[in-house]
């Protein structure tokens, strides 16, 4: 099992009396890809949140890749993710006065991961994601958003996660490049074992996926609704 | 990768960030010209005479007397008789005299008349005596002896001929040009005001003076340069003397009788404490030019600390970022701090090279208006303390964005 929720509930501190999520049971066993979808304001990045352990749960178990979340410290969860979760956000995946493969090597800066050869690995992902060399020394804001988000995917991979949230990524992208996009980062995932949270309001980007879970089942104060 | 992060978010914010810089260069630059200007007067000042045990002249103020017979500012307000120099010289306590005659220049810079005995017995810093860089000391009536400045900027040597001229204006009309000295020593610098002074004999002060009277020149009336010589040239009357005692015991007991000369007022002083109360005078300006300095490097600091600031509010999205690659909040923190440093060590930078440029340039205007000697080199163990001390307040005052960027980092929505 790589994802388990057992009665997780959250609330944010200021706020203790009005719940956001409350998630009886919910797992993603390995190398599973899980398409969830759910209109925004549901508690969509909280889940993610928690998930990637930068918040804690209020309540509840939290177990990913087989370990308790809700047992770690700030400092563990912030290690844990580093080495073990990639991230990619609907936009401004890209620190944008770095270019291509500075952005990418920051990723690394923060894991455990094998420090040699870091560079060729970059360059063979950007290159595997379709990112012309010319564009790899390129302020990063200076790149086409989907480049941008293809360079954003070789960030959430550099470090060879197990688990990889994507959150909307796609929803700034055009036909031709969602596409793109998607079969990039299907066939990266695949590739490489890789178990997927991939979290959208388009329907249409779900027939990528085996499973799909509505938001509003897995979060019991949205059921019903 | 921590500093290139830091270094390129700085750059990519170019405008607000150069500002800041120049503002916080401005006012290093300024803290550290007090401090150095402020340290190197007074060891300017301390350094200029040391070993003599009194200074006497006419009655006035110590300070106005010291100022104008050590330091060549401002005017002497009379002169004294030769009697009285001769009278006290030769008092048993006294072991050396040395008399000084003022009133005339050359191109701006200062003559003083003296005796040999200057050279023997005048010592500055730490009792050091002149030296001579060419030639000796004067010898004959229109002889003269220039300072190591007055060489180098008006670019004479031995042998060559000057004219002094009457008064202390550098544009003076009233020259005495019937009269030229001859160069026959250069002195080494001191770093004092002698390096600005040329020296001659009394007598030759007193031949160059002889056919003039109320300050012009007397029409008609010329005596050449060999009837000159042949005169006797003993001085009537000279600006100033130093005194060295044989026992430095005696110093209080020959001042009060000098200070009770029955022949005419005089005034004696010690030249230490003539200088400490040169010291508490300049001490109110000293701590409000310091006060000054300081406000204005807390004023810099504080728009340092206002333009990270605001720079934290259109990062949000770079610190959700840095957060979901593995980035702790302590790192968020580290990154501002670090932003912060950057500016102000390229600002120290900056500052003590703007300082090091304006102290070469007015180098020479400051010793020859002010006879303050204040080296260029500005580098000292206080100038350290005072960095380290920037620094410090440094990390103080950007800890408020930086702690804005901790807090956003650890609550992301």
């Amino acid at each position: 099992m790589t994802i388990s929720f057992h009665d997780v509930y959250f609330a944010y501190p200021d706020t203790p009396n009005k719940p956001v999520l409350n998630i009886p049971s919910w797992t993603v066993a390995s190398r599973e890809q899980v398409f969830v979808h759910g209109p925004s304001g549901c508690g969509k990045s909280t889940l993610l949140n928690l998930l990637s352990g930068i918040l804690a749960p209020t309540q509840g178990e939290l177990s990913v890749l087989g370990k308790r979340l809700d047992k770690m410290n700030y400092r563990q969860c912030d290690r844990f993710r580093a080495n073990h979760i990639g991230y990619v956000f609907q936009q401004f995946n890209l620190i944008p006065y770095l270019n291509a493969v500075e952005n990418v090597h920051l990723a690394t800066h923060f894991s455990e991961h094998g420090k040699t050869s870091v560079k060729q690995e970059i360059e063979k992902l950007l290159a595997k994601l379709n990112i012309s060399p010319d564009d790899w020394h390129k302020q990063s804001n200076k790149l086409s958003t989907g480049q941008q988000q293809r360079v954003a995917i070789a960030r959430a991979l550099i470090n060879k996660p197990e688990l990889l949230i994507a959150d909307e990524p796609t929803s700034s992208l055009d036909q031709h490049n969602r596409d793109n996009f998607m079969s990039v980062l299907m066939s990266l995932i695949t590739e490489n074992n890789i178990t997927l949270v991939f979290v959208s309001h388009d329907m249409s980007l779900s027939h990528y996926f085996k499973r799909i879970d509505a938001l509003s089942e897995i979060n019991s104060l949205e059921r019903g609704r | 990768m921590f500093l290139k992060l830091a270094l390129k978010s700085l750059l990519n914010r170019r405008g607000s960030v150069i500002l800041t810089l120049m503002a916080m260069t401005v006012s290093i630059f300024v803290l550290l010209a007090v401090e150095h200007i402020r340290y190197q007067a007074k060891d300017s000042f301390a350094n200029t005479v040391s070993g003599v045990d009194l200074i006497v002249g006419a009655r006035t103020g110590s300070l106005n007397l010291l100022l104008y017979s050590i330091f060549h500012i401002g005017s002497p307000t009379n002169n004294i008789a030769w009697e009285s120099f001769e009278d006290i010289a030769s008092s048993p306590q006294v072991s050396w005299a040395i008399p000084i005659a003022l009133g005339d220049s050359h191109k701006g810079y200062r003559v003083m008349g003296t005796t040999l005995d200057y050279f023997k017995f005048f010592n500055y810093g730490s009792r050091r005596t002149l030296n001579f860089d060419k030639g000796h000391a004067f010898n004959h009536v229109f002889d003269v002896v220039i300072g190591s400045d007055v060489a180098r900027k008006l670019g004479y040597s031995l042998d060559e001929k000057l004219v002094l001229s009457h008064g202390i204006a550098s544009t003076s009309f009233s020259l005495h040009d019937d009269h030229p000295f001859t160069i026959v020593g250069i002195l080494k610098p001191t770093g004092t005001p002698v390096d600005q002074t040329l020296l001659v004999s009394l007598e030759g002060i007193e031949a160059i003076h002889i056919d003039w009277q109320h300050g012009t020149k007397v029409p008609g009336k010329k005596i050449t340069t060999d009837q000159i010589e042949q005169l006797d040239l003993k001085p009537k009357s000279i600006t100033a003397f130093m005194l060295g005692l044989k026992s430095r015991m005696a110093t209080f007991d020959v001042q009060r009788n000098i200070n009770n000369y029955m022949k005419e007022p005089l005034l004696a002083i010690l030249p230490g404490v003539a200088l400490s109360e040169l010291w508490q005078m300049m001490k109110v300006l000293e701590n409000t030019l310091r006060l000054i300095s300081v406000l204005i490097l807390t004023a810099a600091l504080l728009g340092l600390s206002a333009m990270l600031l605001a720079s934290i509010r259109e990062r949000n999205h770079e610190v959700q970022l840095l957060r979901a690659i593995g980035a702790s909040p302590i790192f968020l923190f580290m990154l501002i701090e670090l932003e912060a440093l950057l500016i102000t060590l390229l600002s120290a930078s900056l500052g003590m090279l703007m300082l090091y440029v304006c102290l070469v340039t007015i180098e020479d205007f400051l010793a020859s208006d002010f006879g303050l000697y204040i080296k260029s080199n500005f580098l000292s163990e206080n100038v350290f303390y005072l960095l380290l001390i920037i620094i410090i307040s440094t990390v103080v005052a950007a800890a408020i964005p930086s702690l804005n960027m901790y807090k956003s980092a650890k609550m992301l929505q």
